[in-house]
Parts: structure tokens; C-alpha cells; sequence
């Protein structure tokens, strides 16, 4: 907590602390939006909760770990997240078309999926922890965004602007491509039914594996700026998993502007929420919350 | 009435002895069913006959256990979108338009195998002109139209991509007689400008005979019956297989 400098803060002594929690809430909130975005996307499509999408999200962030840190690369650091992003998507892309595709194509249930996709989540952090070990890693790299700025008393390190930045980049481009592109169109239609989207000449296992590919590959992104901006651990996918699984269900699973709104409304409770007692109490408050739109709007914030 | 009854048109699309097995139900037993260029032709019978597991063989959508499915007398392994890009369009039963999308980007999606947005938008002016009542709602989320609104949507969807056949499941299904009448002149419509070939699954005989060329009586997976409206009404095989009667 920032020292209380001036006369209104002793008269207001806890409004000092409020842009910094506002900030910290936001912070939480776009990363929370980036691994919701690509969970809702693959939601939507396929129907089921892909659990392995946190271990996913954790191979993003290791891959530029190896890059940087292990093999020491002269690679520019932005080069090296956009590999560390591919590296994701092309692990979601290749669980869909290996694992998913053809339970699918058995007519596997939804709970089947789910239940494959625990399998993936635990094999893939195992395989982090046998290459990398199980101990926690600083992401650091003189190439990347150092410093800080401070915005109204709150202080955000660059890092930190950077994953606010892409977490609302990230969100308008796929608004953007969902409005006005026949892939995003095709991939409304699969959410609306499936079946009929063939029906009409939609080869939609090759879009569902776009859609892996796409939705992995911002779970990498939030893997690796939480990397840069935490540090990483073989077991980092299952907080995010966590809270982007929350963060859909109360923003309503499956809606890309639901998961997106969702994401900030859990990081504002959630840094809120920790005000008078102790931070500890984050991820009880992060399932209160969701405790409580199960009861009262399970469908989430946004209906379809 | 088990003869050949087709004219001299090349066959496009057939059927050969084709069994589809749900589990241990046979919903399609040796049924053998074959369309000609340019041509209406209903699929009739009691519940459960298998007409529209017909429709849903030549898709690829329904579990084809043995027998054959030939486009321009070849076989081929009927996949959705592969059997879309050959030129057979499906509307299938109770609309099911994308009801989130609007009227124009449903068309779009109908006719998502055409690719060059020139072509796209050229048919998508085709098929408003074909449904004017579609034009007026081109921005409208399809879920909010009416059941004859959507049908006509359905169909509209389906002819995004130019078809050669057009298979029509149910299409009066849950619709105000005066709709029905609307949507069958439409289906009529189609085919004589187009020259579109139409299959229709339909349990409304009556008014579906009044605008075939010819029509088969499916019964327990099999065809029982086929001809030309005015020999399947006179026969009495209509009453045998609907009503049970000897």
C-alpha cells in the first residue's frame, strides 16, 4: 500500500488504496478474459469443458521459458512469445485432432470429452514437469518490457500494461472476425447446431480444429505474459483454468462478450473482495461468486 | 405399380439397396430409390417407413450398413459438406435455421462452399428475388421470423449453392395451411425456373401429389409402391399401406 500523503487521505484513508485495487482488478480481469476467450471459443463449438486448456496455456509460457532461458536464443522477445502462441495453438489443435476428433466421431459424450481432456491436462503438466522440473521460474528477459508507469496512484508495471493491451486487442479482433468474416459466421452456426452447419456444406471438424488452434494460442498468450509478469510453474495451468472456467460460467459459457465480461467481473470482486481481510481469501471469493450466479443466473451475465 | 415409371432424363442421384441400421432397428431394409434431372419427386409413408432416413443416407448422416449411393451413376461415400459441393442441398425437418444469425448471414452460410463473395452476393440477390418476403428481413435474427418465415429460409439457405437436387424434409411441418400452400408453390416454383431437381419428404399427400412428378410409398424401410400421383391414387396403394386396408 502506497504511504498517505496528502490531508484528504487522512480524512479518506481508504480511498488511497482504490486505484491501486481498480488496477489490480483490471489486470486480473484481462487475464482472466484471455484464457475465458479461448475456453468460450472451443466452448461454444464443441460443446464440453476442455480441461487441458490451462496446461495449455502453461506450454505457451514454457516454450518461451526454453527459448529464452534454457537454449538462450537470440531471438526478439516478441518473436518468441508469437512462438511460444503457435506452440499452444498448434498443442490444442493437435489434442483436437488425435484425441477429441475421434471420440467425437464415436459419438463420445460430452462428459467423455471432459473426462479425455482431464487425462490431457495432467499428461501435459507431468511432460512440464519431467523437461522442466516442478520448481517455480522467473520469465524475466532483457529484451521484454521492464519499468512501470502510474495512472491515478495506481502503479502497473509495463507487463502489465501489456496484458491489459492484449487482452482487449485480443477480444475486439475476435469480435471483429465473428461479425464480419464467414469463418466467425460458420463458427456462430456450429454453436448454434452442429449438425445442420454440415447440413449446409460446413466442413465443421476442419473449423472445430481452427478453433483449437485459435483458442490454444490466446491460453498461450495469457500463459506467457502471466509468466513474464508471475513467473511460471508446471502447475500454473490449473489456477487459470480455475478462474477462466469461472470466469465463462458467470459471464455465461460460451459467449465470447460474456467470458469477456465475465473475467473483469471476477477480478473486481476478487481484488475487492480482498480489501479489509487477507489475500488469501481470493480463490474463496472467486467460487462465492460463482456459488452465487449458479443460484441466481446460471445462464451467466450475457443470455443468448 | 412396382415398374420404372421415369422419363427419358439422364438419373442423377440413386440409391441401391440401401440398408441403414440404427443399433438393432433397420430404418432402411433394400430401399432403392432413383432421381432424374429436373424432376419433383416425393418420398411417402406411414411413421417410421424411413423417408427421411432416405434423405439423411444420401447426406451422410445416417449409418449406411450396406448397398449403394451414386451421383451421375457412380458411387461415392457420402460426407456432408462433400455431397453439398457435388450440388444436393438439404432443408431438413422443422427449419432448424441458424436462429442467433440473421436472414442474410444464414444465406451467407447456406452458401458457405461458394467461397468468391462476388458469387455470393449474386445468388444471395437470386434467392431474395425467389423470397421477397426474406428481403424485407434481410437483418433480422431468424429466430424472431415466423414458422412460414423460416421455412422459406430454410429453403432460401439451401439454394445458396446453386443445387442440382434439392432435398426437402417435411417442409410443411407445424405450418397454416395457407403457408403450406405458399411454401409448396414455392417448391414449384424452384423447379421450373431453375430446373432444380426436389425430393420431398412429406406426410401431407394430398397436397404434396398435386405438384410431383412422381413419388414413392415407403413402408417398414422398404419401397412398397411408386409412380405418378394420378396411378398411386387410383390404385388403392395409398389406403393399403396408410390405413392398413385389404
Amino acid at each position: 500500500m502506497r504511504l498517505m500523503k496528502t490531508s484528504e487521505s487522512y480524512i479518506f484513508p481508504y480511498v488511497d488504496i482504490v486505484p491501486q485495487l481498480i488496477a489490480n482488478s483490471v489486470i486480473a480481469g484481462a487475464i482472466y478474459a484471455l484464457i475465458a476467450l479461448g475456453f468460450n471459443l472451443i466452448y461454444g463449438t464443441t460443446k464440453f469443458f476442455n480441461l487441458a486448456h490451462g496446461a495449455v496455456a502453461a506450454c505457451g509460457a514454457y516454450t518461451v521459458f526454453a527459448i529464452l532461458k534454457i537454449f538462450a536464443l537470440p531471438v526478439n522477445v516478441v518473436v518468441t512469445c508469437v512462438i511460444g502462441a503457435v506452440v499452444a495453438g498448434s498443442i490444442g489443435y493437435g489434442l483436437d485432432k488425435f484425441v477429441y476428433l475421434p471420440l467425437r466421431k464415436r459419438k463420445a459424450s460430452n462428459m467423455v470429452l471432459m473426462v479425455a481432456s482431464l487425462g490431457a491436462f495432467t499428461a501435459i503438466q507431468a511432460v512440464i514437469a519431467i523437461l522442466f522440473t516442478s520448481q517455480f521460474q522467473a520469465l524475466e528477459s532483457s529484451g521484454g518490457v521492464s519499468g512501470s508507469v502510474e495512472v491515478y496512484g495506481a502503479i502497473i508495471t509495463h507487463t502489465q500494461v501489456v496484458i491489459i493491451a492484449c487482452g482487449l486487442a485480443i477480444m475486439a479482433v475476435l469480435g471483429l472476425v465473428a461479425k464480419y468474416t464467414l469463418f466467425g459466421k460458420a463458427v456462430s452456426a456450429i454453436k448454434d447446431d452442429e449438425e445442420v452447419a454440415r447440413m449446409v456444406g460446413i466442413d465443421t471438424n476442419k473449423i472445430i480444429g481452427r478453433v483449437f488452434f485459435i483458442g490454444s494460442a490466446i491460453a498461450g498468450v495469457a500463459g506467457i505474459l502471466i509468466g513474464f509478469d508471475t513467473g511460471i510453474e508446471p502447475t500454473m495451468g490449473m489456477n487459470l483454468l480455475l478462474k477462466g472456467t469461472i470466469a465463462s460460467i458467470i459471464g455465461g459459457v460460451g459467449s465470447l462478450y460474456g467470458g469477456f465480461l465475465g473475467a473483469f467481473v471476477l477480478g473486481f470482486a476478487e481484488n475487492f473482495g480482498i480489501w479489509k481481510i487477507s489475500g488469501e481469501w481470493k480463490d474463496a471469493i472467486a467460487f462465492v461468486v460463482l456459488i452465487i450466479f449458479l443460484l441466481i443466473r446460471p445462464e451467466g451475465i450475457v443470455k443468448k | 405399380m412396382k415398374s420404372e415409371i421415369r422419363n427419358e432424363k439422364e438419373i442423377l442421384l440413386k440409391l441401391d439397396d440401401v440398408h441403414v441400421h440404427y443399433g438393432g432397428v433397420h430404418a432402411l431394409d433394400g430401399a432403392s430409390v432413383a432421381i432424374d434431372e429436373g424432376e419433383i419427386v416425393a418420398l411417402m409413408g406411414p411413421n417410421g417407413a424411413g423417408k427421411s432416413t432416405v434423405l439423411k443416407a444420401i447426406f451422410g448422416i445416417a449409418p449406411v450398413h450396406s448397398g449403394e449411393v451414386l451421383w451421375h451413376e457412380k458411387r461415392f461415400k457420402p460426407v456432408p459438406h462433400e455431397v453439398v459441393a457435388r450440388g444436393i442441398a438439404f432443408v431438413p425437418q422443422g427449419r432448424r435455421v441458424f436462429k442467433y444469425l440473421t436472414v442474410e448471414e444464414n444465406l451467407e452460410i447456406g452458401g458457405f462452399i461458394v467461397g468468391d463473395k462476388k458469387e455470393l452476393a449474386r445468388r444471395m440477390a437470386e434467392v431474395m428475388e425467389t423470397f421477397p418476403a426474406l428481403k424485407a428481413k434481410r437483418r433480422t435474427k431468424s429466430g424472431t421470423l415466423s414458422g412460414g418465415q423460416q421455412q422459406m429460409l430454410a429453403i432460401a439457405r439451401g439454394l445458396m449453392v446453386d443445387p442440382k437436387v434439392l432435398l426437402l424434409d417435411e417442409p410443411s411441418l407445424g405450418l397454416a395451411p395457407k403457408i403450406v400452400k405458399e411454401v409448396f408453390e414455392n417448391i414449384k416454383e424452384i423447379n421450373e425456373r431453375h430446373g432444380t431437381a426436389i425430393v420431398v419428404v412429406e406426410h401431407n399427400i394430398k397436397s404434396i401429389l398435386g405438384i410431383v412428378d412422381r413419388a414413392y410409398v415407403l413402408a417398414k424401410g422398404k419401397v412398397a409402391a411408386q409412380g405418378k400421383p394420378e396411378e398411386l391414387l387410383s390404385s388403392g396403394v395409398l389406403e393399403k399401406i396408410f390405413l392398413g386396408e385389404k
